[in-house]
């Protein structure tokens, strides 16, 4: 009986180690694929999809750019895959959003920072710009104040200079070209949100991204649900937001590409009871772009859908 | 080197995981696992309403401390005659609740979800090194999980009859001696630890399926507890290679691949297993009624 014990403990024994030696063996030769395909460029590796179109538009034909979250992903509720790794680990330069965006990755590129260049893009944005939300805390979701994208943006192009210097110069002038397109992007926002009426310019969104979007713009922002997507609402809210529509008038609600439809359907059911008819706005984009090679798929896109979806529905 | 560190650190959780798991499983508890990755919420809520930060070192405290508090409640409540799968959901249904209710109250605009500031991802293992005297001396997550591994081998090699007997027979081991309240609450202890630093190197789903599926698997294929827990951590330890190599090829989630493997390996041990597999049940069943009909 003890001799059966030990054996079999022995047999054990060996096929740990025999796993663990072909597992460092396999490891070694590594079974990971190709995350840049292009050489010669610099390698860019960007969380989400904004800043990787903003380090696309600055790098030009010298940089390669490949993004970790994709067209619709929520950033809150993205999961990595094998494949990230080698983005990664490939990548000369990283960029991310910072401001805990990346929620726990981000101590992930703290860490990275010590051995690549990591950047944070909205490290520059002077603290008294953001929203702050708890001591401490700040609204993560800057981009859709295009004069704060515009610092995150200068942010990339010192990045990349410092980075590739011999190519400096271009860097240079492509983000002048691309700063002005955004000083643009920012005036036509503000013009066009001013043509809604006072009264109704409230946007109702069920994700709280457009914080920003409604200091800059000068649009009043009411959001179903708190900043983050998985956290659940209070009946309280839905209420008082039914009451509120139905007071003020306001014509639209909208959805997000990457949040559920159901919880904003049951305020619109709501307001119906009451007699006061709610359209839905149309898709605005939060957190992700739109799909790749559509005008909504860059960033000046996907703010143009966004002021022209909230114009035309409240207007 | 990244993926030799992510095979090491999935081993590493699926060995914790899988003998833990084993006397679980015995003592129907095998969803303890999930309830605490539920039930962690109000810690870390009230680590973030005390510290002000999101840092993981708050996180994983607020989320140690009410773990302990949830496998203690289920225990007690069980200890008091309330069925195990019942204090289970008790407990970590109301706990998740508080946890929510705590956001809404409090910090409704702090993104303070599970997924964002306490589950890590196993892919990234590698890049989180611990520093001692300015020298990268592995993984954090291969640390914390080690020290949980040596702790609860340590434990459970020291007291495993006592262990065996209380999972197996509390009513013997009560009458001859044993105490067997201050033993489950001693492995209810070990596993709160275990999946709370797992959750926080690996995320949520990976611990949940180790600490059931590979003993879930073993069970099927012996009947010795000695065994089943050696299988149990081979089953476990190939999850997390061939798991890794699976999400290699496929370019998809590292943790959602390992479970699935081990869904794989369980689903042949219940087909094909020498003892209770459903292939050799029917045979057993056929031969025995064609002896009947001769």
């Amino acid at each position: 009986m003890k001799r059966g014990k030990a054996s079999s403990l022995k047999r054990l024994l060996w096929v740990l180690i025999f796993l663990t030696g072909t597992t460092t063996i396999l490891a070694g030769c590594g079974a990971s694929r190709d995350a840049f395909k292009e050489e010669g460029k610099l390698h860019v590796t960007a969380t989400i999809g904004m800043i990787a179109d903003v380090a696309q538009e600055v790098g030009g034909d010298r940089v390669e750019v490949v993004g970790l979250m994709g067209p619709g992903v929520d950033p809150h509720l993205y999961k990595a895959s094998q494949g990230d790794i080698a983005k990664l680990e490939d990548a000369a330069m990283i960029l991310y959003g910072g401001l805990h965006l990346e929620g726990k990755m981000t101590e992930i590129f703290e860490k990275m920072a010590k051995k690549k260049t990591v950047v944070a893009v909205t490290k520059n944005i002077p603290e008294r710009q953001l929203r702050e939300v708890a001591a401490g805390t700040h609204d993560p979701h800057v981009w859709f104040n295009v004069r704060l994208w515009m610092s995150a943006t200068e942010t990339i192009r010192d990045a990349l200079v410092e980075k590739d210097p011999d190519n400096g110069a271009e860097y240079e002038a492509r983000a002048e070209a691309y700063l002005g397109k955004l000083e643009e992007l920012d005036q036509y926002a503000k013009d066009q949100i001013a043509t809604i009426p006072k009264q109704g310019r409230v946007m109702v969104t069920a994700h709280d991204a457009f914080g920003y979007f409604g200091d800059a713009y000068d649009i009043e922002v009411v959001g179903l649900q708190g900043i983050s997507t998985a956290a659940e609402y209070g009946s309280k809210d839905v209420t008082g937001l039914r009451d509120m529509l139905v007071e003020r008038g306001v014509k639209a609600v909208f959805v997000e590409s990457s949040v559920p439809k159901k919880s904003i359907e049951a305020v619109i059911e709501g307001a119906k009871k009451q007699g006061h008819d709610v359209k839905i706005g149309g898709e605005l984009f939060s957190d992700a772009m739109g799909k790749a090679g559509t005008a909504e798929g860059t960033y000046i896109g996907m703010v143009k859908h966004n002021v022209d979806t909230i114009v035309g529905a409240l207007k | 080197m990244s993926g030799f560190w992510i095979m090491v650190t999935g081993a590493l959780v699926a060995s914790c995981c899988g003998i833990l798991g084993c006397f679980l499983i015995l003592r129907r508890m095998a969803l303890v696992g999930d309830a605490i990755s539920h039930s962690v919420l109000p810690g870390i809520v009230i680590a973030f309403l005390v510290s002000g930060s999101r840092d993981s070192v708050f996180m994983l405290f607020g989320a140690a401390i009410i773990g302990f508090v949830t496998v203690f409640l289920i225990q007690l409540f069980q200890n008091s005659g309330v069925q195990g799968d019942a204090s289970i959901g008790v407990v970590f249904t109301s706990l998740f609740a508080a946890g929510v209710l705590l956001i809404s109250l409090n910090a409704s605009q702090v993104d303070l979800d599970l997924d964002c500031v306490l589950y890590g991802e196993i892919a990234y293992v590698h890049w989180n090194q611990l520093m001692i005297n300015g020298v990268e001396v592995g993984p954090k997550a291969v640390w914390l999980l080690g020290i949980t591994l040596f702790l609860i081998v340590a434990v459970i090699g020291l007291f495993y009859k006592q262990f065996k007997l209380c999972a197996f027979d509390p009513a013997l081991a009560a009458a001859i001696g044993i105490p067997v309240a201050l033993f489950h609450y001693v492995l209810m202890g070990l596993v709160s630890m275990a999946t709370v630093s797992s959750f926080e190197s690996v995320g949520a789903i990976l611990v949940v399926g180790l600490l059931i599926v590979p003993p879930a698997t073993a069970y099927l294929l012996t009947d010795r507890l000695g065994t089943m827990i050696g299988l149990s951590l081979v089953i476990g330890v190939i999850s997390s290679i061939a798991g890794y190599y699976t999400a290699a090829v496929l370019d998809a989630s590292i943790a959602g691949c390992m479970v699935c493997v081990a869904g794989v390996l369980f689903l042949l041990a219940f087909l094909f297993s020498p003892s209770h597999g459903l292939v050799v049940r029917k045979l057993r069943q056929r031969a025995s009624t064609a002896r009947e009909a001769y």
